[in-house]
């Protein structure tokens, strides 16, 4: 590890951090879920397992999914995040269509996991616009949802893949 | 009310909390912090049985930024958990692989586990008992000494004021079995533990606040259940609970004990705020899982297809510590009596015991889904001695108004209202059960080379517990300081932990007060600043926080009637409210505001409760279809229903989902590959993280049909009744029952994984 700095761009703003093992500076073992959740209060997110098996701690790397327990900042360095609090238009608030379409269909119940499944989902429509129900159902896969919400959850999806307003 | 003015019940609506869950914002504990909140830890048994002979702290103690480290030495051994009051929240003696040996306090999580490194443990390993008769026989490791042969002393006040209930006992067996024509007996187990693995891990933050006085904030579905399980634990404690958002709970993210108190006593002697979270390792290794149940039972049906006589010895394997267990055993006595109701011999006796595994408690299903899993089995093979379709037995056997039964409290209820065939018949029809059905051990299809078959089955549940616990709830009133609005503040204490259930109640005052459903709030989940109320676990809420609030709202607007006699001249009878104002037909045009009712800066506070009644059942029934590879051993359920009369439904997209819930939360998959398994020479579990634990991802779903009624019972002012508990409760008898369709041979091993099948096959 040669860098002193980290810098991220989180949500398009962009932090800096030192690296180090003195109070206060990042340490080359902290993930990106606790830099996200400790140091910028992006709560969103959610530290659930920590061994990247549930996906409640999605966010998106440089157009990627990616669990961020098993993601380093240090190894994130110049790259683009993507949280949950990123996704709303940040001057008007209005929603993405995604998050819209969460809501019309009811696709959550206890929301823990709703953040992730989200993020997960918006990496997928930003590579492929119009997966088929196949498509997303392997795209989430990786998510955890105890509650069985994978039904209106895929109807949220693929209501966007489609194109349906409602 | 007459449904059809229903603005809200009936209709989605969207859920207050929706927009902060999909943009991040709602809160849940893990994202609240207190200022010089400190972390708890522990050190973890690596054993399931032991004796802590020496135990060194003192290099843990001295690390820098240890605030404190606790054994057994330092805390009050009549500190006991669970009921009856048995475990020291710190003990000398380790009764499971994850038991608490010692605590610590530290400035960061990272100190704290460097700090639980450095404490030397010596351990007298002492000889353990996994499995739930075993630990009855002569010679058995005792876990407690006041135990004998393991088994825990009945009795559990918040539930059965009258006594202890563990044993029901009615009618004449002999009798009954002489009236039968077809009998099974058989003992069978529901053993394997699942997790019902929410996915946010349990935690709590407790602050001190003097004499024996707690703040506890709690991942807990309900804050109350958790102040009044744990109050036993220190003598002369108060705890005060908040809640967040609880991300997942299925009834078992309730008490929290072993989070709450390492944390409660944590803060005591740091006098700092400390928060104790378990991981998910830990969650799944020494949180509480399903109870293990196994059943030795003898059943008999007669000619017409109607159970006479029920003879079962229950063993209920709470694992090392028994919490709130008597009260879901006395459920499962319940309900088997509801599945039975046409039943009057009865002699249903139950043991709980203790044994050298985590913890095992409360989850959806609450006792009752564990037994049914064994009883639905042997229910099916007097079906199949008599040659009858299981849908027209449930039918005939199914609790219906005026059947009697005697439920958790050990008191005689008798149905009211009630009445499902209509509910099942409609399930049926919209499943194809009659064109399906080929008869028992028939397969629906068979592929061509034979190799793969198919199998339906179906299982029946219904729970009392609806109309359980008293619950209070005020409407304040509060018209706006500037203009002419109000706001109608629901004060009662509710936590969202998925079911929307705060919502719906919004919905309710919202239609008696006739206000839109924006200009209702509720309060924070809180013990103290909320009137009594025990939360959902149960399916509770719809019946006993649906009647508080709704009383409260009338009882408020009877007040505002009252005051605008004077400005209408019509007695309250003849008066409505309308547009945050009072109104008579009789006198069109006149129109007096509750702002000009109410005086400045003053509100209206209406009260209404809930008494605990257990007479209206609720019911659920699941259909489905199962695929079984016979050169495999793989079983996959291709398509599933969820049949239910809800009364009225007060939101049907989120009681769709709360019937898709079946499927999760350690239900429909213990038939099929969930399981914990223990490592029978260390006692370990091997299924300790979520890639060794099975479970369903969200390309393995079946189709998944539901029906759900609207009837009318007659519950409380909007009458409808909760199901959602029970949704997935009878899925996994009516998994085993589709399979042994599907090949032909009875499997009753649960869950019915590839070795199973291929046993049941004769091909190992």
């Amino acid at each position: 590890m040669d860098t002193k700095d980290v810098t991220i761009n989180a949500n398009d703003f962009e932090y800096s951090f030192s690296v180090g093992t003195k109070f206060g500076q990042l340490s080359a073992s902290e993930t990106l879920a606790e830099t996200l959740r400790n140091r910028l209060g992006l709560t969103g997110s959610k530290e659930a397992c920590n061994e990247g098996a549930c996906g409640c701690c999605t966010v998106i790397i440089n157009g990627n999914a990616v669990t961020s327990c098993m993601t380093l900042t240090v190894d994130c360095d110049e790259k683009n995040i993507t949280t949950i609090e990123g996704l709303a238009n940040p001057e008007t608030g209005e929603l993405d269509p995604l998050q819209q379409a969460f809501l019309d269909r009811y696709a959550f119940q206890c929301g823990y996991c709703t953040p992730g499944i989200i993020m997960a989902s918006k990496a997928l429509l930003d590579k492929n616009p119009t997966p088929t129900d196949t498509e997303i159902k392997e795209a989430l896969s990786g998510n955890f949802c105890r509650c069985i919400s994978q039904y209106h959850v895929i109807e949220a999806v693929s209501d966007i893949a489609k194109g349906v307003q409602k | 009310m007459d449904p059809k003015d229903y603005k809200y019940i009936g209709k989605n609506v969207q859920r207050k909390d929706a927009k902060d869950i999909v943009t991040g914002k709602a809160v849940f504990l893990d994202d609240f912090t207190l200022p010089k909140m400190i972390f708890g830890r522990s050190l973890k048994s690596p054993y399931p049985h032991a004796f802590i002979k020496e135990i060194d702290v003192e290099e843990a103690r001295n690390l820098k930024g240890v605030h404190a480290v606790l054994t057994y030495k330092d805390v009050s051994q009549d500190y006991k958990m669970g009921w009856p009051p048995q475990k020291p929240i710190l003990s000398q003696k380790m009764l499971y692989v994850g038991d608490t040996v010692a605590l610590v306090a530290a400035e960061t999580i990272e100190i704290a586990n460097e700090a639980i490194d450095l404490i030397k443990v010596e351990y007298e390993i002492l000889p353990f008992v996994l499995d739930g008769l075993e630990a009855l026989k002569d010679g058995a490791p005792q876990l407690y000494e006041e135990f004998d042969h393991n088994i825990v002393t009945p009795g559990y006040p918040p539930f059965q004021k009258d006594g202890a209930f563990w044993h029901l006992e009615i009618g004449d067996l002999e009798q009954g079995f002489n009236e039968c024509a077809f009998i099974a007996e058989d003992t069978v187990s529901f053993d394997k533990k699942p997790a019902p693995l929410a996915p946010e891990p349990p935690g709590a933050i407790a602050r001190y606040d003097g004499d024996e006085n707690y703040t506890v904030w709690a991942t807990s579905q309900s804050g109350y259940i958790l102040k009044i399980i744990n109050s036993s634990v220190i003598p002369n404690s108060d705890l005060t609970v908040k809640t967040f958002n609880v991300g997942g709970s299925y009834g078992n993210k309730q008490s929290l004990t072993v989070p709450v108190m390492s944390a409660v006593l944590l803060s005591k002697v740091t006098d700092r705020p400390v928060r104790f979270f378990q991981t998910k390792v830990e969650q799944m290794t020494a949180y509480e899982t399903r109870l293990g149940s196994q059943v030795k039972a003898k059943i008999g049906m007669d000619k017409d297809g109607i159970v006479r006589a029920v003879k079962a010895d229950w063993t209920v394997d709470t694992g090392a510590f028994c919490n709130a267990t008597q009260g879901q055993v006395g459920v499962g006595i319940g309900e088997a009596q509801l599945v039975m109701a046409k039943c009057k011999n009865w002699d249903l006796d139950t043991n709980i015991v203790v044994t050298n595994k985590q913890p095992a408690g409360i989850v959806r299903g609450y006792g009752g889904q564990e037994l049914n899993s064994c009883l639905s089995l042997l229910i099916g093979r007097t079906m199949k001695a008599g040659n009858f379709d299981p849908v027209e037995v449930y039918k005939k056997n199914y609790v219906s108004d005026g059947d009697e039964y005697f439920w958790r409290d050990g008191r005689k209820w008798k149905a009211h209202s009630i009445d499902y065939t209509e509910a099942i018949e409609i399930s049926a029809e919209k499943f194809k059960w009659t064109e399906k059905w080929k008869g028992w051990g028939t397969p629906t299809w068979t592929s061509e080379d034979g190799n793969i078959v198919r199998g339906v089955g179906c299982g029946i549940i219904g729970n009392a517990d609806v109309g359980e616990d008293n619950t209070e709830a005020y409407v304040r009133v509060s018209p706006d300081l500037f203009g002419s609005k109000a706001h109608v503040i629901m004060q009662t204490n509710i936590t969202e932990s998925g079911m929307g259930q705060r919502s719906n109640l919004a919905k309710m005052v919202a239609e008696v007060m006739n206000v839109p459903y924006e200009q209702v709030q509720i309060t924070d989940p809180d013990t103290m600043q909320n009137p009594t109320g025990f939360g959902l676990c149960g399916s509770r809420g719809t019946i006993t926080y649906g009647r508080a609030v709704s009383n409260a709202a009338v009882d408020a607007r009877r007040q505002l009637f009252e005051l605008a006699e004077p400005y209408l001249e019509v007695p309250p009878e003849a008066m409505q409210l309308e547009n945050y104002g009072v109104v008579t037909k009789s006198r069109p045009g006149k129109f007096v505001s509750w702002k000009q009712l109410i005086p400045p800066d003053l509100t209206i506070t209406g009260y209404g409760k809930h008494t605990e009644n257990f007479s209206t059942p609720n019911f659920f029934m699941v259909f489905l279809e199962v695929e079984v590879n016979k050169q495999t051993g793989q079983v996959k359920v291709v398509h599933m229903l969820g049949g239910t009369d809800a009364g009225q439904v007060i939101d049907p997209a989120t009681l769709e989902m709360q019937c898709h819930g079946g499927i999760g939360s350690a239900s429909l998959d213990t038939a099929l590959f969930e399981e914990h398994i223990i490592d029978p020479a260390t006692g370990r579990p091997l299924t300790y993280n979520m890639l060794e634990y099975k479970w369903r991802t969200f390309n393995e779903f079946p189709t998944f049909d539901t029906v759900m009624l609207s009837s009318q019972f007659d519950t409380f002012m909007f009458k409808a009744l909760g199901v959602g508990e029970i949704a997935g409760a009878a899925a996994a008898s009516a998994t085993m029952q589709a399979i042994s369709n599907a090949i032909g041979v009875e499997v009753a091993e649960y869950p019915a994984t590839p070795n199973v099948i291929f046993k049941a096959l004769g091909k190992m």
